[in-house]
């Protein structure tokens, strides 16, 4: 599940007479663009209603929206969503800071000092591979069941796509900028801030969104070893004592949550590339 | 000021490019380096710049050799360079910006060679959708914001259609007559070397086979006899077997 973004629905145009087609994108109207939701919540509830009487499964085991909002409700006056969604937000942003930073600092010095990267290059395959669910029991165990053990997953989650995509960008940054850069007369200290950063800006985004997806799964799976919040917690906690039903609210917190990430992200990036112009959506005018 | 280039020599793997090279260039001389593909004078342009260093032989401006690039020698590439996420402002400011300049001694700077390069309207605007001439402006006034005394041009008209070409060479001599700059500029038209240099030095295989002395008043015909003399030397000189 994601949100709808402006333009994701498309009909075919249809050639009238008189129609003047100055860049007017086909624009969704509001209605249209969340009649799809409705429709989905709509069929599951009738699915469910289905199900109540005809029982191809245990109704018990598959609520309909109805149902799971009333419970999400009752879950909400207790705190405990607003808690949760409030520390695995909190989580996320820690580690995949620390991960985005650390994953770029690394990359600038290997790219910078041959020690640097003879040493920890090969570390860093061997280690790379590993898949950072597998490591948790390991984290736990080092670092007890508090945040340290979820941030520094998260945060390890989504170094490694950002150090390659990192190291990539800066071994391809076009020579003639930085030759344009240093015969206007800029120190080696400039020409790095001033010309390969920002070259190596859009890869860190494309290791930033690829880590996104890595680093959430992450989250929600430390919150499910040894938390007392969190959405990942409340699916724990709702198959310990059987409530199905809460299962399904954080489920749909956890989509309604990434979905925010994934908001902030472009956010980020149309703020931080927008001289990037480029794609099918550039490439011709509808 | 003067450019002195001396019995220089440069090769790649076994490949000699240039072979003991030697001219000079006086102060706010315009000189054409004419030649094909793969005769040496990208090469050369790029020593001057510092960009690589001479196997032997010396190239120095007023005796100080050429060790690394500098912002007394700009640059104007052929595929113009600029810093894409930069808007056009920002690009021709980096000179004076990274010189020490406050940013708005630097924008007023980058505004008046904005201006001088006639594209005052975009300031704003990214170079990306910008045309092929446009950015090639924006790279010169880039070039001449950075106070250079000398500026290496290396086909910076290359890319361009033949329409533009004729403008951007125009334009290319207003400014340089308005400022005077040393101008080192390499190409392979002939046409564009007659008319625009003051000297144009003939490269051929990594050695210099000539050297034109054009002292037609600017700005120069095609329809001119010395022009036409001139083009059927130098076209005779680049087509002829060695």
């Amino acid at each position: 599940m994601s949100t709808p973004s402006t333009n994701s629905v498309s009909t075919p145009i249809t050639p009238t007479a008189n129609q003047t087609r100055r860049k007017t994108a086909y624009e969704p109207s509001r209605i249209h663009r969340i009649l799809p939701w409705i429709l989905f919540f709509v069929l599951w509830e009738v699915i469910t209603r289905l199900n109540g009487y005809l029982e191809f499964t245990n109704p018990n085991y598959f609520p309909g929206p109805i149902s799971i909002s009333k419970s999400a409700w009752a879950l909400y006056q207790t705190g405990l969503i607003w808690e949760s969604v409030v520390a695995s937000t909190l989580r996320m942003l820690a580690g995949f800071s620390l991960g985005l930073v650390g994953a770029v600092l690394l990359g600038v010095l290997m790219n910078r000092y041959v020690l640097v990267e003879t040493w920890v290059g090969p570390i860093i395959t061997l280690t790379g591979a590993i898949p950072c669910l597998a490591l948790l029991p390991l984290f736990i165990i080092w670092m007890g069941i508090g945040e340290t053990p979820k941030i520094v997953m998260i945060a390890w989650a989504t170094f490694l796509p950002i150090l390659v995509y990192t190291l990539d960008g800066l071994r391809s940054v076009n020579a003639n900028l930085i030759r344009s850069a240093m015969s206007l007369g800029a120190s080696s200290k400039q020409i790095f801030l001033r010309v390969v950063l920002p070259s190596t800006i859009p890869n860190i985004l494309v290791g930033a969104n690829l880590s996104l997806g890595l680093a959430f799964s992450a989250l929600v799976v430390s919150e499910m070893m040894g938390a007392k919040t969190g959405i990942g917690f409340i699916i724990v906690d709702a198959r310990n004592f059987f409530k199905i039903n809460n299962m399904f609210v954080a489920i749909i917190l956890i989509s309604l949550e990434f979905s925010l990430f994934a908001w902030l992200m472009k956010l980020l990036e149309r703020k931080v590339i927008s001289w990037r112009e480029g794609g099918l959506r550039s490439s011709i005018e509808r | 000021m003067t450019l002195q280039v001396e019995n220089l020599s440069k090769g790649f793997g076994d490949k000699d490019v240039l072979k003991n090279v030697s001219f000079e260039v006086a102060a706010h001389e315009f000189v054409c380096i004419l030649g094909h593909s793969g005769c040496g004078k990208s090469t050369l342009l790029n020593l001057a710049a510092g960009y690589i260093q001479p196997d032997s032989g010396t190239i120095a401006v007023d005796g100080v050799p050429v060790v690394r690039p500098s912002k007394s020698r700009g640059v104007v590439f052929q595929d113009h360079s600029l810093f894409p996420w930069l808007s056009v402002i920002d690009n021709i400011s980096f000179g004076p910006e990274v010189q020490g300049r406050t940013k708005r001694e630097a924008r007023t700077m980058a505004l008046e060679y904005l201006r001088l390069v006639g594209l005052e309207e975009f300031a704003d605007h990214y170079p990306g959708p910008l045309s092929g001439g446009m950015k090639q402006r924006v790279g010169i006034a880039r070039a001449l914001a950075g106070q250079p005394d000398i500026l290496l041009m290396d086909e910076p008209f290359g890319a361009l259609d033949i329409l533009t070409r004729d403008t951007m060479r125009r334009e290319l001599l207003r400014i340089w007559l308005q400022l005077r700059p040393m101008v080192l500029f390499v190409t392979h038209s002939i046409n564009e070397a007659i008319h625009l240099a003051d000297r144009i030095i003939v490269m051929k295989s990594g050695n210099v086979a000539s050297i034109f002395e054009v002292n037609m008043e600017r700005p120069r015909h095609l329809q001119d006899p010395a022009f036409v003399n001139l083009l059927t030397g130098l076209e005779g000189l680049l087509t002829s077997l060695e």
